[in-house]
């Protein structure tokens, strides 16, 4: 990328970036919300940040599915000012994060295409914040088949390795081999030429949990279903917490695999929430617990290296936690959950 | 040979002229200190601003904050009326 060279200017996305995180919503905003109904959830977020989309999208939709567009639309503004703001090297390890929400649509695209859903609903659940133009997403939901979304990625860091699994994918008739071949080449190049300094050093360390976090759940969630899948399958490269043949063998049995977490460095901060999931088997608490765990990092890591990648990435963490939280909170006043049943829902520090 | 040394030594010791003259050295100091100052204020002010576009309420603060480093110019000059 051509904007990788060049200085950065860290000063001025870390305090934009901080001023937009403590305008968040707080513990106290989810206690007013989860004793709202859909309509007045946009009401409140109309009077916050939400103001734009909210107006925009009011005139066409309506009760949940407004909150909701709002929501996605906010994200992927948010994200894209981040980017508008950086320059240099800063710009490209974010551009990097955000590729996620590129990983994110192919697969969503492909998840739809499998499952033969309409293009209006595919649309609603994409997410345009990653590093494709709307053009190149557009191309993508037109394409029509998973052999098209293949050749319309053809040339990104994602044609390669979904070329190669889509033979897999064309004998076997599972999504597995294509959603794992997406989330390696994301993983891959946001852990490649990384480190140049000691701020990229913990923050590589930080994405090294993440991983860690990604395939402990998918181990538990394999361990708890009790499928026959080979849960190397889903093993994503970079973490130190096990290899895939770790991993294989330990899902097979829950008790091994909490064990060898709670002996982990993760240990210290996890242990509450794997002595629930070792008593009442819930996997819910355990996986908020995860998020908490990687939100708090993130934010340690962003007093500690203020002038670095660090606090925006912890405020691009902080932002998904609350749209995913204003959405349950929507979905769940909608199907008629109690307050009290949604607080239990919600990531809140 | 020994001699000559001993007096070569004391001329260059007695020669009273200085590589700059004192008035010059203090301008480097206050010049060396304006440029301090002045890589101070680019991330402050850098920062400044970052906070001015999400909350323009901010503008005295950060005008404050921005010029706070000026004071080591302002000391760095009390050098030149000592000289």
């Amino acid at each position: 990328m051509s904007t990788a060279s060049g200085t950065s200017n860290p000063e001025y996305v870390v305090a934009r970036v901080r001023a937009r995180k403590a305008s968040l919503f707080g513990d106290d905003d989810y206690r007013k919300l989860v004793r709202m109904g859909p309509a007045e959830i946009a009401r409140q977020m109309e009077e916050s940040t939400y103001e734009d989309e909210i107006n925009a999208l009011g005139a066409r939709y309506s009760g949940v599915d407004l909150v909701e567009y709002a929501l996605n639309r906010d994200l992927a503004g948010q994200f894209d000012d981040v980017l508008g703001w950086t320059e240099g090297r800063l710009y490209d390890l974010i551009a990097r994060y955000l590729r996620k929400f590129d990983a994110w649509n192919v697969k969503t695209v492909i998840r739809g295409l499998y499952s033969n859903v309409d293009r209006e609903t595919v649309e609603a659940d994409l997410i345009r914040a990653g590093e494709f133009s709307d053009r190149q997403v557009d191309r993508l939901l037109n394409a029509g088949s998973i052999e098209g979304v293949v050749e319309v990625l053809d040339g990104t860091l994602y044609g390669g390795p979904l070329a190669d699994a889509l033979e897999e994918y064309e004998d076997a008739g599972v999504l597995v081999p294509l959603e794992n071949a997406v989330d390696r080449a994301y993983y891959e190049q946001l852990l490649a030429n990384l480190v140049v300094d000691e701020a990229t050093e913990m923050y590589r360390e930080f994405l090294t949990a993440e991983i860690d976090f990604r395939n402990a759940r998918n181990g538990l969630r394999l361990a708890r279903s009790g499928a026959d899948l080979d849960p190397a399958a889903y093993y994503i490269d970079g973490g130190r917490l096990f290899s895939a043949s770790e991993l294989s063998a330990l899902s097979e049995s829950r008790d091994e695999l909490l064990a060898r977490i709670r002996d982990s460095v993760y240990g210290d901060q996890l242990d509450n929430a794997l002595t629930v999931v070792e008593e009442t088997e819930s996997l819910i608490g355990f996986e908020r617990a995860l998020e908490t765990a990687l939100q708090s990092y993130a934010d340690r890591l962003g007093v500690v290296h203020p002038l670095s990648v660090t606090p925006v990435v912890s405020y691009i963490l902080a932002k998904e936690r609350e749209v995913d939280n204003i959405r349950a909170i929507a979905r769940g006043r909608e199907a008629g959950l109690s307050p009290e049943r949604i607080e239990a829902e919600l990531v809140v520090l | 040979m020994i001699e000559t040394a001993t007096q070569l030594a004391s001329v260059v010791l007695q020669s009273s002229a200085p590589g700059i003259p004192a008035t010059a050295a203090a301008a480097l100091a206050v010049g060396l200190a304006a440029l301090g100052a002045g890589y101070a204020e680019r991330g402050i002010g850098a920062a400044a601003v970052g906070a001015l576009a999400e909350d323009e309420s901010l503008f005295v603060r950060g005008l404050i904050f921005t010029v706070l480093p000026e004071t080591l110019v302002i000391l760095a000059l009390v050098v030149v009326f000592l000289v």
